[in-house]
């Protein structure tokens, strides 16, 4: 059992660290947030390409409706995601943030909607399901190792939650780099697909978050 | 008048500075909000307040490692409750979960077990208060609460309203007395231990 006085002096004791060990002139959370989302992208859509090859058809995909549809709300989703994440890593922002990723899936829900294309919700093939989803969750796995270590620079005082944005950004950024080569066009497949692949990674996030980010 | 926002974020400030004075005052003031926090929810969760201190000593290592990560453009409070609600949260479900794994050894359970040999036991107690009851009231009560009860020297000079110099005074005689009645060499004070 301690007492009050143990506790003056270990205040005392702290206290003779004050200035001490300072990251001088580091980069704030923010540029090393978006540094690493850049970064993570870049590396997603590189590994795409490396694993799916340049496909003859990539030329019409990037001219393509769908493909423009898949990309901007990823995009928008990821957007929003680097403010939720930002939310997480700094202790007293506002949770208003965390609506920062409704436009991303408005954009889902309204391709949802307006899906005229007469495609099926399964996919073209019975396997587009399965290696749609693996490819977006396996292409998010080192942005969300990039992320979390980006959180790990912040505080983070729910970490279980904060893996969880992690897992929103990185997932976002990993199926934006799989509308390269994605082949399935129809606005319901990409609204239920992509985002089941980016809730599995959430998942994922809060799971590693839980025992990572805990400090 | 400056506000509580005003005047912890400048203690903040100053500890970059390097400024030790202002930021001992700052964790110690800190540190009193915590033990009204810690106290009440202890008390509101049926556990002892006896880790009292050592979840405040939990908190106040936690902002001391995170310093740093303050961002000086934005607000203090709302960090530093977001980092008290953390690590109290935190230090809680710890105290919790080992509380869970504590043994509840029952009365029943240990008489089962210590049934052979209980009339030593009571033996040994019956001894004790007998060789207790050879002190000085005052003698007996300094020994009872530093051996038996386990409190330590300041605690007991505090509820006798003595210095702790004379509790240890108390406790030598004592100490001697008891010696003398068993017919041993009273044992050499150690300092290090009271």
């Amino acid at each position: 059992m301690k007492t009050a006085g143990d506790t003056d002096l270990m205040i005392r004791n702290l206290a003779g660290e004050a200035g001490a060990g300072q990251a001088r002139s580091s980069p704030s959370f923010e540029s090393t947030l978006l540094l690493a989302a850049i970064l993570s992208l870049a590396c997603a859509i590189a590994l795409v390409f490396a694993t799916f090859g340049f496909q003859p058809e990539l030329q019409a995909t990037l001219v393509s409706a769908p493909f423009h549809h898949k990309i901007v709300s990823m995009l928008t989703l990821a957007g929003g995601g680097i403010f939720v994440v930002r939310y997480a890593g700094k202790p007293g922002s506002g949770a208003l943030a965390l609506a920062t990723v409704l436009p991303g899936l408005a954009l889902l829900l309204i391709g949802a909607i307006s899906d005229t294309s007469g495609f099926p919700l399964m996919g073209r093939s019975d396997i587009s399901v399965p290696s749609c989803v693996t490819a977006m969750v396996l292409l998010s796995l080192a942005p969300l190792a990039l992320i979390i270590g980006v959180l790990k620079t912040g505080v983070t005082t729910r970490p279980a939650m904060a893996g969880a944005t992690a897992g929103v950004l990185a997932g976002a950024l990993g199926a934006a780099a799989y509308a390269f080569v994605c082949k399935n066009d129809g606005g319901l497949f990409v609204a239920v697909w992509y985002s089941v692949a980016i809730a599995i990674v959430m998942g994922f996030g809060a799971l590693v978050g839980r025992r990572a980010l805990a400090w | 008048m400056e506000s509580r926002e005003d005047i912890w974020a400048n203690a903040m400030k100053a500890e970059r500075r390097g400024d030790a004075a202002a930021y001992e005052w700052l964790l110690g003031d800190i540190a009193k909000l915590l033990r009204v926090l810690v106290r009440g929810r202890l008390s509101r969760l049926g556990m002892s307040a006896h880790e009292t201190e050592d979840i405040v000593q939990e908190v106040l290592i936690g902002l001391h490692t995170m310093r740093h990560r303050w961002d000086v453009d934005r607000a203090f409070m709302p960090w530093l409750h977001a980092i008290v609600r953390y690590k109290l949260t935190d230090a809680m479900r710890r105290r919790r979960r080992e509380a869970r794994y504590r043994y509840d050894l029952t009365l029943e359970e240990w008489s089962n077990v210590v049934e052979a040999p209980r009339e030593d036991a009571d033996r040994a107690l019956i001894d004790l208060d007998r060789h207790l009851g050879g002190l000085s009231s005052g003698q007996r009560t300094v020994v009872q609460a530093l051996t038996i009860e386990g409190a330590s020297v300041r605690e007991t000079a505090e509820k006798l309203q003595t210095s702790e110099g004379a509790v240890r005074v108390t406790l030598h005689r004592a100490l001697q007395r008891l010696a003398s009645v068993a017919g041993v060499a009273p044992p050499k004070p150690s300092k290090g231990k009271l």
